[in-house]
């Protein structure tokens, strides 16, 4: 499925085929490669956990990878642009509740609710993702130490708004639609699935796409080619914060609950699947299918070893090896991309 | 794997938060400006209440317990802090250390390790303060060694979770099969607990088919008894170390299609889990009466302070909270 991509990418531009050509190949090995390992575990696991390859198996493993989707389709933006954002687990716990307390109030029937719940959870959101972005474009500092403080503001914040109280009694409507499937696909995954899908889009069909994958692998250029790169940095920070305002509230309508100390340690899993899923921490180079793919990976690693019974600290230093062999093969899948290309065009 | 490195990002990130945390616990007129060297002398004894993250409801009630009872005796000053998050001992550390500096007379402390903090208690042993440990026991062994004797005011864990445990195997009676979601690895009232279970499943003839850890989160109770119900899909029983992994495990049994076949036995009784309680959905849980806890521990630092002896342990009440009390 990835591979008609390169082919209508590469048509509208004859000019720079070969240059366009090589990028693009570079990527399709890189999510190929993905897709092996992926294969390849879930092969194993299929032989080692007999209960592994059944439907309801597979609907956990949508289940479990949404959360963890949704953050990282909006943190493959922030590392495309050569950022990184640290804070989406604390933001995503404020967001929650924020637009929980309205979720619990009586006086509003539940639609309007639940609306308002989603508004106010994706502001939030975005907001905050406003103030990082803004914060390090307007005064230079790495997102790193930016984010790193949103971490801990928003954190405070939740704790704060909340009296570090766990708020519950969510509509029912509201948490029904948290645990329906539609095709036998949980109606959560869906709502990742759209967004992966409008990620990819708006990455690869859009100018402000184009200019994500520039600014990541050469800033000053784009810079000096006349665009404002300051706006398109400052919106990918919105653009996560968006997606982690959308992750609050599925976290709110799967759990039922809103809780000011959730989500700790999100970040790092959204980070690793973005990480696997091929991209580069420098910036410009990464794919929203291979971030889908490294969140399916992630969630298959866990799911699997779970139900072959793996201990518990097996579980968390295999999945530590894994995002280091991963890691390291895409080192050597990028040389070797990078080269095939230039040998087709010899032969 | 994103736990530990989540640790030490968030550890290192949170010191300055830690800091003014515990800062603001201290502003109850602070005479230190000038290093704090001399001795209070209004008659009111200080005593210290160090109690773990105050993001976690439990300590926000032990806090507030503390002040009330302090405010009611009027006899001493209290000097409340928290820290960033459970596991945050360095920031425990830092606030005894201020509060050796701030001579304070007692400290009343629930420590976020029971062996991490005992060398820096013995430095305040030294400086003269007295010490009462209250919520999680320090070990005994790292006690012994480092020649210190601290009165233990707080409840039996373990046997708050074996009456919990209890509860459920009535329900499910002999030969019922159940599954042990556990604490953060390592934490005593996590080992204390899962011991309370696998005691109550003995006795109880129950089953105990795999024990795991969900540290204490919702969300990964939700995913770890997802696929504990995959692998094994005739448990009928969760024991639930703690009500915010109970929540979590609530719906994945909800999820799973097995609402009213699996129930769960929990620990903590927090407001979030009574609705489950009122529906059956959970069995029982536990209440350790936090505020109590903390008064008691205040108590026993006062008596200490006056040259009384204190108990080895002062055991707190634990309660089993069921359906029925719920209302």
């Amino acid at each position: 499925m990835t591979t008609p991509a390169p082919t209508k990418e590469a048509a509208p531009a004859p000019a720079g085929e070969r240059r366009t050509a090589r990028q693009l190949s570079r990527q399709v090995m890189g999510e190929a490669g993905i897709g092996i390992a992926l294969l390849a575990l879930v092969l194993i696991f299929t032989l080692a956990a007999p209960k592994f390859a059944t439907s309801d198996n597979l609907t956990n493993i949508a289940t479990e990878i949404t959360l963890n989707t949704m953050l990282a389709v909006g943190m493959t933006f922030v590392i495309l642009v050569g950022g990184i954002d640290l804070s989406v687990g604390s933001v995503m716990a404020l967001s929650g509740v924020v637009a929980g307390e309205v979720l619990t109030s009586t006086s509003l029937s539940t639609p309007v609710a639940v609306l308002l719940t989603v508004l106010i959870a994706a502001a939030v959101g975005m907001a905050c993702g406003f103030v990082n972005g803004f914060v390090s474009e307007r005064w230079r500092v790495p997102s790193f130490i930016v984010t790193l403080g949103m971490l801990n503001v928003a954190r405070g914040a939740a704790l704060e708004y909340t009296d570090a109280k766990t708020l519950y009694d969510f509509p029912p409507g509201f948490s029904h639609f948290g645990t329906s499937t539609l095709l036998g696909i949980p109606s959560l995954f869906w709502i990742a699935l759209v967004m992966a899908v409008i990620g990819h889009l708006v990455l690869t069909r859009t100018v402000f796409g184009r200019l994500v994958f520039a600014i990541g692998a050469n800033e000053e250029a784009v810079r000096l080619s006349g665009h404002r790169t300051s706006i398109i940095k400052v919106a990918v920070f919105v653009i996560a914060g968006f997606a982690v305002g959308i992750a609050a509230v599925t976290y709110m309508a799967r759990l039922n609950i809103a809780s000011p100390t959730i989500g700790s340690g999100y970040e790092l899993s959204a980070i690793a699947a973005v990480v696997i899923g091929g991209a580069s921490l420098s910036g410009g180079k990464g794919s929203m299918i291979g971030t889908l793919l490294g969140a399916c990976l992630l969630g298959v690693l866990t799911n699997g070893l779970l139900l072959m019974g793996v201990s518990d600290f097996q579980r968390q230093m295999i999945t530590g090896v894994v995002i280091m062999v991963a890691v390291v093969v895409d080192h050597y899948r990028g040389k070797l991309a990078a080269r095939m290309p230039q040998k087709a065009a010899a032969g | 794997m994103n736990r530990k490195i989540s640790l030490a990002v968030s550890a290192s990130a949170s010191l300055f938060l830690a800091v003014a945390l515990t800062g603001c616990g201290q502003e109850g007129g602070s005479p230190s400006a000038g290093g704090g060297k001399e001795k209070k002398k209004d008659g009111k004894p200080t005593v210290c209440l160090i109690m773990k993250s105050l993001g976690n409801e439990f300590f926000q009630t032990m806090q507030k317990g503390a002040e009330e009872h302090a405010q009611k005796l009027g006899t001493l000053e209290l000097k409340a802090s928290g820290i960033q998050n459970e596991t945050d001992i360095d920031g425990q550390v830092a606030a005894i250390n201020r509060c050796i500096t701030d001579q304070a007379d007692a400290i009343v402390l629930a420590p976020a390790d029971s062996r991490a903090l005992v060398s820096t208690l013995g430095r305040a042993a030294k400086a003269g303060i007295k010490l009462v440990n209250i919520d999680v026991k320090l070990d005994d062994g790292a006690l012994k060694a480092a020649g210190l004797d601290v009165p233990f005011v707080g409840p039996d864990n373990a046997e708050g979770s074996r009456l919990s445990g209890e509860v459920l195997a009535k329900k499910l009676g002999k030969g019922g099969k159940v599954v042990i979601l556990e604490g953060n690895p390592g934490a005593a009232n996590a080992q204390q607990r899962k011991a309370g279970f696998e005691e109550a499943a003995k006795d109880g003839g129950l089953t105990v088919v795999d024990s795991k850890t969900a540290h204490w989160e919702t969300d990964e109770a939700y995913t770890v008894l997802t696929n504990l119900l995959t692998a094994h899909p005739d448990i009928q029983g969760v024991m639930s170390s703690n009500d915010s992994m109970s929540l979590g495990a609530v719906k994945a049994i909800g999820a799973a299609k097995k609402k009213g076949k699996v129930v769960v036995a929990s620990f903590d009784n927090i407001d979030a889990i009574k609705p489950y309680l009122k529906d059956g959905q959970v069995v029982a849980t536990v209440d350790q009466f936090a505020a109590k806890q903390a008064a008691d521990g205040i108590d026993v630092a006062l008596k200490t302070i006056d040259g009384g002896k204190a108990e080895a342990w002062v055991k707190t009440d634990v309660k089993v909270v069921t359906g029925a009390d719920a209302g």
